[in-house]
This record gives C-alpha cells, structure tokens and sequence, in this order.
C-alpha cells in the first residue's frame, strides 16, 4: 500500500493563486478547452462523526468532451458543495455540478448546471496510449497564476501504479518531464492534437516526474459511466506470487515451455472464488501468455497482467488459461466488484457513518478511520482490518464495527476501555455491521448491555435503563444533532 | 549545588572549572559514600540481530556498583549483559582493576561482580541495605564521574509498580527527583548512610530506583544460589492480563454486589501466575491475605495504595503457593495459586533475550531466526510505528500465546540472494508456519524439517501474508547451495542453536486463556 515515495495529488489550494486581470490572446482550440475548476469542498470528520469539518476550496483542470462534459480527475471535484467553472477569458465562474465521478480511477465528469453553456467549445478526442520516449503537452491552471499554461516533456515510463486519490488502487499510469505541479489535475495531456491522458499526481521526493491517467484508464470510465452509473473497477480477487524460482515451477508442476504466477489466495466471495483456487497456475489472461514475473507484453512494453483485467467491466468476463494439478484449464471469469476492498480506500462523497449510544461512538471501520487515529494505532485495528480477511478469511466479520471513543458521562464514566476497540459481541450477539450493533442494542430489554471486545478479552457493561435515559442529554451535552447517520 | 551558568559568568571556564575539582574533592574527603561505591567501566558487545552471526561494534558504558560486602559489588544486571570486559575503579584513583561477574538476574535486573585482585575491597566500607525504601527528605543519589564523586541531593517521590526496565519483573519502584544530569547508570541512592535503592533509568531529572527491599531479597537469594534448589528468582505476575472492576454495571452483571471490588481476569497464559488457578472472568478478589480494590491496588504497609502485582515480589520466591479468593460464576470461591517467575523466554514472543545469542538458521540463503523483541528493535525504539505490519501485530496480539504445541515464532528475516533462490530475493520478515509439512516452533525444528524433505523439494510455507505464502527450494542442490552462500557472504556458522532449554511452564490453562486470535 505504501510506495515508499510521497505522491501529491496535483490539484491546488485556490487560495494560493493571485488574483491577475489579463487580456487573453486568440487561443488555440486546446487551449480554448481546457477549463479552471474551482471546487468549494466539505468533508466529514471521521473523528467526530457527526459534524463537518471547515469548507474548503481548491482549484484544479479540466477539458470538454463530448456531450457538453468537462472531464476532470475525481479529487478535483470530490466532496463537493460547489463546482464553479472558468471557461477561457470569461470572467463570469458557471456553477457545475458531478455527473460522474469514479474514485477508484480518479476521474470524473462535471456538467454545468446552464445547458448548452459549453456548446461552441473545442471538444477534445482521445488518442491512444503514447509511446516510451515520445513528447507530450500537459494544459492546465497550475498555481501561480490564472491563465492557462502549458508544458512540454517526455514520456519517460508506462507502468501500473497507485492511484494516491483511492491510496489502494493501481491503474496504468504514464510517467512525464512536462511539469505536473497543483492546479494542473485534471488537465489533459495532448499528442498530436488528441488526449493521451489526464494529469493527476506528482511524487513529491523527485525533480520534474508527474503522473497521467492514459486513455486506456479513460475509456474504462467513460464506458462504465454509460448507463448513467459507475459501478467501478470489478477485480479478480487473487493475491499471487511469481514463480521466477525453477523449483517453485516444479513444485507447480509447470512443464518447462510454461510460465506464470501461482495463486496464494482466493477472496471468499471475489470473482475468482469457485473458479479459481490456491496453488492454481495462472498461466495467461485474455489470451496474452504471463511471465514468471507477472508481466505480459502489450503494446510493446511488459506490463503488469493485471492490466489485462483491468480492460473488463464489471459483469464482463475474462478468459483465464490456468494449470491446476498439472493439467491446463481454460475458464471464463465473471468480473465482479469486490465491496470488502472499499474499507481499504480514502472516502470520499459521503459522510462517515456512526451511532452514538450512552456516550460511546461506534463506527464502522475503514481507512478513514485508520487516518483519524493517526499514529500509534492499536495493532488489532490494523489486524482486523487489513490481516483478518487473510488470516481467517472464513470469520471475517462483514463490517467490523469499532467503539472509536466516549464522550464522558456519568452513565459510561467508570468504563475500564472505551476507545479503539473491535466490537466482538453486543448483548450476545456477534456484530458484523453498524446496523448489527444497533439492532443489538435497541432490542435488548436485559437489565444490561454488554459489550464483548474483540482481542484480549475486553469486556464493557451499562445499565440498559441508565444508559438510554441518559442518551438524550449526552446528544444535548455534545451538541450531536442525531445519534446515527446509517 | 552547584550553578556553573552564574559562576562561568563571573569567572569564566576555567575559574568554574577549578572550583567545581575543589568543590569535589572536598566533598570526597568527607563522604560518607566515597568507600561505598565503585565506577564501573563495562566493555560490551551485543549481536547484530539483523545479521546474527555477527556482533556489533563493542561499546563502553560508565556506570556505579556499590559495595555490599568485602567481596561483592551490586549493580544492575543490564549494565554488564554482553559484557566482554569488566573494570571498577575506587576512591577516585585513576586504577583500572578487572572485576568479575558472580551472579545475575536479568528478570530482577540486578547483578553482582567480585575483584580478583587480592586486598581490594580492604580500603572499601560495604553498605548496610536499609529495611525499605521508605524515606522522607532529601536522599543522596551517588556517582563517581571522572574520578570526583558526585552526590545529589534527591527527593523520594512516589512508590509505584511498572514492569522492571530492561527486566521482566513486575514490582514496586521508587521515583526520585534527582539534580543529576545523564544518571540512570545503576548510581546508588542513599538516606542515613544506608543504602535505599539503585537507580535503573533515569528521566529529564526524575530517576527510577529499585528499592531495597528488592536488593537486599537479591541479594540473599543470590548468596543462596549455591545450596539446595539453587537460585530462585523473583515471582511475578507478568502476562496476566487484567482490567479494573470500576464500573458498578460491570461488577453488577457479573453479580458481585456491593461496592466494586478486585480486578477482573481477562487472560491467563501459559506459565504465567496464576494459571491454571484463575480463569478468564474471574474477579480476583483477595491475594495473599491483601484485599484488592478495584483499581488493583492493595494496602501496602509502607508504601500505602500499590498494585497488586507487588505482593507476589515482596516476601515470596516462584513456587511458593498463596491463597487468593475470586468471584466465579455468581460465587466466592478460594483457590491457591502458585506463584511463577514467568521470564521473558517464556512468552511466545519473548520481549527481551538477556545476553543469550540469537539462535538462527541459513538455509539456502534464507535467514531463519526466532522473532523476539531484539529483532524488532532493529527498527529502532519506533518500532511500533515502522517495523513491519505482521510482525507487529503478532507482537502484540500473539506475544503471550504460547502452548505446548507453540513456544516460538520463526521468521524468516531475509535472503543472502544468490542464484539457487532467485526468485526470493525479495522475501524479508515472514513468519514461518510449517517446512516440508513439519510445523516449526524453533530453530531446531527448522534444522529438523530440512533433514527430511518429503520429495525433491523444500517447502517453506508463511503464515498468511501480503506477499507469498510459500518458498519452494531445489532439494538437490541445497546444500552445496548453501555452502557457497555462507562462503560468498563469509558467514561463519551456518546454525546457532539457543543456549539453553526453554523454560518449564508448569500445567496448562483452561482453553481460551491465550489470545482469542483466530491464527492456527
């Protein structure tokens, strides 16, 4: 999860820019599409979950597409309350809003709420995927001023990388010299007069080395958001291991003509359960052979094999050639989206979910959750949420739910352990989502509610009667608008 | 005291300088302490546990020992652990004279030297242990530092129980306020011109003391370490783990009635006091005649209010069995309980290894090691925020969840690459679960599981990772694999195994003492 380097998502704090009246030459029709976004932004706290946290406002690119569209990155317009868009030399912003937005991607669309508002406007086409060593034009409104500005540079690596916006999502992704800095996410990067990408990411650690999202990743989203809906990558669900060692292939009995990745883990529940199981040999996808260190050649370069899967919808499937017990298998997969991998993203256009009951706030938990805790994380939360579904895949709990902390009242103040902690069982009941838990709660008529922790045998008690008399004036005592949001 | 900021300003460096020596040797001459206490100069040299047949670079710590008879030193066992020379020097002479190691107890962390050299200890005074460490008023904490002896006036704060630094021991210590800068090197603290504690760490100006009763029990039980059961240690509660009974609606579901009282059980593990006598759920009520509030904390008669873990310390040696009472099931039950030292070697992961030598395994340049808190710490003292994830979380969820089937975690620390593993190179900090089909627990067991391959393979196989769940190695060509990789990176020793047996742990719990971690 963790690349090692920094990497900025490359969309800029608008208060940094300056604000400068300058007459606009005749621009080219690039430039005439290419638009400033400035993003009005509001997120949960997840500490504190029933308030928001102070509006903020960034500024990013974007370009027209077809259908009245501006294309954008994702973070650029997420948690939005507001879109306004600054289209060329006109000093009048026009309100936008999303019309669909993949975080998995970190890509979106916004359409200006004034019909027809862009009618008249350059609509940039998509190109292919750019060739190692060949120049690209980033546009964009990077910091330091408001006018558009463009660079040139060289396509310096094609490879499968992290998308920073999700932190746990790898796409394909270019590598360029063209100067990537804030502001310019979401621009386009431009070959030949068409699109080869968007501009999304710096590494932080490195001189003049951004980031683009190639059309390849484009077309992906632009496909899936067709019916009106982004379902999201679907993913195969496997963890493998490459089989470079000649007696790891013989261990797989592999014939020596052969290669490929051996498969370590299934998901419960992913696309490739019951297709797929441990020890299998993957040999190719979609008819591309795999190497023995995961990698194909495509277009050619070797990428990742991966980025074979990446090409499927969710609900389409994809034709595996695998070896199990030494006799090859071909299958066809179902994709599928794989919900249990949305704990480990960023969230983003939603609000946190929480209860409060008698002072303690139970979350569910997710990387969210992880970031509000900051440092010093109890181990069994990083246990439960990323080493659980691996260790004891078959008692996983759907949606852990964690007791994050109590706001101190007399009817919870003498709780031994009150903060960080996986619920286990409330009132008898193994909990597997925030729904659980209440439903745990509210239908308990016992003289106690009791709460068993997950790890080291933790266990906290209320008096039922306490407990509930107290909840209103707790919400009243921390100004909490609502005991839950679901 | 001293104030060298306002007297370099009016004389200067070297007129500071030269009143402080007056200042010092004065107060040597007329010290009570002076033929008390010896520097002690230790030479050591720890294991590289990132590479464990090698050693560090050797260092050379200062520290204090104070003279208890006219042949022992005590000073703390943590100062001499990987001790390759030993020196003490008296009197403020510049006479470097070897000492001995006689005795130690890493657990306690105390430790007592001897001099050869015949007439040493006849100019030196041993000091009389006080009864406690009770005191009101200034105390002096003592030193030698570049031949001047040092004296603080120290102020005695509270008595509290923490597990002993760099021991294993749960048990009382004295805070003090200390004018002493850099001290925690084992300084002897003195009031009435008896010896009250020996410093451990020291904090900003807040020193932490083993207090006397602790020494003197020390040293009795050492001197004892020739006769009939031999040395016994120290009891601790260590590993129990425990919360407070606080709440009436806890106390009140689980029946007690009353005002809360005792602590409530959460873990027993394996070894450790109070298994197999005390259950998850019970509420320890009573230990050895002292009733436990609900914080845990008894009436001690010096001392006042002090965790409980202290009764089993003071007064009482593993093995010895005391009566405790418990809330069980809605019932008062009495039970006895034996009393265990529980070291660190007895946790599944232990959390410090002493001096012993980290026991390590190179086969086909994978790099077998026990997983201890040693090997974590070459992450660094943040190594709860930056060692890696796994190795964490075993820590600290699995650390006391030893079974007889289970005392040790093997990790596989890294690969020397080299072409018989390529493929592998990658592989760093994964927790061994079986090889060749055989469970692992130790070193040994991995030099066993390669002595029998099941075909022409050897199967490593990890606990459930982010990476890969198994090494596959050609068995043919593994040894002379092997030796060319322990040749290439001059690797002197292809096994180490642990220097001694692991520690009797006594009969088991009732099951679900142990983490209820779900990990088979």
């Amino acid at each position: 999860m963790n690349r090692g380097l920094r990497v900025l998502l490359c969309c800029a704090v608008a208060a940094a820019l300056t604000a400068c009246a300058q007459s606009d030459n005749a621009q080219n029709p690039i430039e005439r599409s290419v638009v400033r976004i400035v993003n009005h932004s509001q997120r949960g706290d997840w500490y504190s979950p029933w308030i928001s946290q102070a509006p903020s406002y960034s500024g990013g690119s974007g370009f027209v597409i077809e259908g009245g569209l501006v294309m954008t990155n994702a973070h650029v317009v997420s948690d939005t309350r507001m879109i306004l868009l600054h289209l060329g030399d006109d000093p009048t912003p026009h309100e936008a809003r999303v019309k669909a937005i993949g975080h998995d991607c970190d890509l979106a669309l916004v359409e200006p709420v004034e019909p027809g508002l862009l009618d008249g406007f350059p609509v940039m086409a998509f190109g292919g995927l750019p060739k190692l060593g060949s120049s690209v034009e980033t546009y964009g409104y990077p910091v330091g001023g408001q006018r558009i500005s463009s660079t040139r540079g060289i396509v310096s690596r094609i490879e499968k990388a992290t998308y920073a916006h999700s932190g746990a999502d790898s796409h394909l992704t270019v590598q360029t010299d063209a100067a990537i800095n804030p502001g310019n996410s979401g621009g386009p990067v431009v070959q030949d007069g068409r699109v080869a990408g968007v501009a999304f990411q710096a590494l932080a650690e490195m001189e003049n080395v951004g980031y683009f999202i190639p059309s390849e990743v484009i077309e992906h989203f632009l496909k899936d958001v067709a019916d009106g809906n982004y379902d999201g990558y679907p993913d195969l669900g496997i963890q493998v291991a490459n089989l470079e060692n000649p007696a790891a292939r013989r261990a797989s009995e592999m014939a020596p003509d052969q290669s490929g990745v051996r498969v370590e883990f299934v998901y419960p529940g992913s696309s490739a359960d019951g297709y797929i199981v441990q020890g299998d040999v993957l040999l190719a996808v979609d008819g591309y052979p795999i190497a023995n260190d995961g990698t194909i050649a495509l277009d050619g370069l070797r990428l990742s094999y991966e980025l074979l899967l990446d090409r499927r919808l969710a609900g389409e499937s994809v034709p595996l050639e695998i070896l199990r017990d030494g006799e090859r298998r071909q299958i066809d997969v179902p994709m599928l989206v794989y919900s249990p991998f949305n704990a480990y993203r960023r969230l983003y256009d939603q609000m946190p979910r929480y209860y409060v009951y008698a002072g303690l706030v139970f979350v569910p938990l997710n990387t969210e959750v992880l970031v509000a805790l900051g440092e010093n994380l109890p181990e069994h939360i990083l246990y439960e949420l990323y080493f659980r579904p691996i260790e004891e895949p078959l008692a996983v709990r759907r949606e852990p739910v964690v007791l994050l902390r109590r706001l101190d009242h007399a009817v919870n103040g003498y709780m031994s352990w009150y903060r960080d902690l996986v619920v286990d069982r409330v009132n008898g009941r193994t909990i597997e989502s925030l729904e659980g838990l209440i439903d745990a709660i509210e239908s308990n008529d016992g003289s106690y509610d009791v709460f068993e922790f997950a790890y080291y045998g933790r266990l906290g008690v209320l008096d039922r009667r306490a407990a509930e008399s107290a909840n209103d004036e707790i919400l009243e005592i921390y100004g909490i608008p609502e005991d839950r949001r679901l | 005291m001293r104030e060298p900021g306002a007297i370099q300003k009016s004389f200067g460096w070297v007129a500071w300088l030269t009143i402080s020596l007056c200042v010092a040797a004065a107060a040597a001459a007329e010290s009570p302490y002076k033929d008390k206490i010896v520097a002690l100069r230790v030479t050591r040299q720890q294991f590289n546990e990132d590479r464990p047949w090698a050693k560090v670079n050797p260092e050379v710590r200062d520290g204090t020992a104070v003279v208890i008879s006219k042949e022992l030193l005590l000073t703390e066992a943590s100062m001499i652990q990987n001790a390759t020379f030993i020196q003490v020097e008296k009197n403020g002479r510049a006479n470097w004279i070897p000492a001995r190691l006689v005795h130690q107890d890493s657990a306690i962390n105390l430790a007592l030297l001897t001099v050869d050299q015949p007439g040493f200890f006849d100019d030196l005074t041993p000091a009389e242990i006080a009864k406690s460490a009770a005191a009101r008023g200034v105390v002096h904490s003592v030193r030698w530092k570049e031949r001047q002896l040092e004296v603080s006036n120290s102020r005695p704060g509270r008595v509290e129980v923490i597990e002993s630094p760099f021991g294993s021991v749960h048990h009382a210590i004295l805070r003090l306020s200390t004018d002493f800068s850099g001290g925690g090197w084992a300084e002897p603290v003195f009031a009435d011109d008896k010896l009250i504690g020996i410093t451990v760490t020291q904090d900003g100006q807040t020193a932490t003391v083993i207090p006397a009763e602790i020494l003197e029990a020390y040293v009795e039980r050492a001197a004892g370490a020739g006769g009939e059961g031999g040395y016994r240690g120290f009891a601790s509660i260590g590993g129990l783990r425990w919360q407070t009974n606080t709440d009436r609606a806890l106390a009140a579901y689980l029946g007690l009635e009353g005002e809360p009282r005792g602590i409530f059980i959460r873990q027993v593990p394996w070894g450790s006091t109070g298994c197999p006598s005390l259950r998850p759920r019970d509420i320890l009520l009573e230990l050895d005649g002292h009733e436990l509030d609900a914080s845990g904390n008894y009436n001690h008669p010096l001392y006042g209010q002090l965790r409980f873990d202290h009764i089993v310390v003071e007064g009482h040696v593993p093995g010895d069995v005391v009566p405790a009472r418990v809330f069980r099931d809605g019932q008062f039950i009495d039970v006895e309980i034996e009393l265990r030292g529980y070291p660190s070697s007895a946790r599944l992961i232990p959390w410090r290894r002493a001096e012993s030598a980290p026991p390590y395994l190179v086969a086909g340049g994978l790099v077998f090691r026990e997983l201890d808190g040693r090997y974590l710490n070459i992450w660094g003292t943040d190594w709860r925020n930056s060692a890696p994830n796994q190795l964490r979380y075993f820590f600290d969820l699995l650390g006391n969840a030893q079974s007889p089937e289970r005392r040790r975690i093997i990790v596989v620390s890294q690969v020397l690459p080299a072409a018989y593993n390529i493929g592998y190179h990658g592989v760093a900090n994964l927790l061994v679960r079986s090889i060749n089909g055989f469970e692992v627990d130790s070193i040994a067991d991995v030099e066993r599981a390669f002595q029998q391959p099941r075909d022409a393979l050897h199967r490593v196989v990890f606990y459930p990772n982010m990476t890969i769940r198994e090494v596959v190695l050609d068995r043919a060509t593994f040894e002379d694999a092997t030796q060319a990789i322990l040749s290439a990176y001059e690797i002197p020793e292809r096994l180490r195994l642990p220097d001694g047996e692991l520690p009797e742990l006594g009969p088991e719990c009732p099951a679900g003492t142990d983490s209820l971690l779900g990990i088979q």
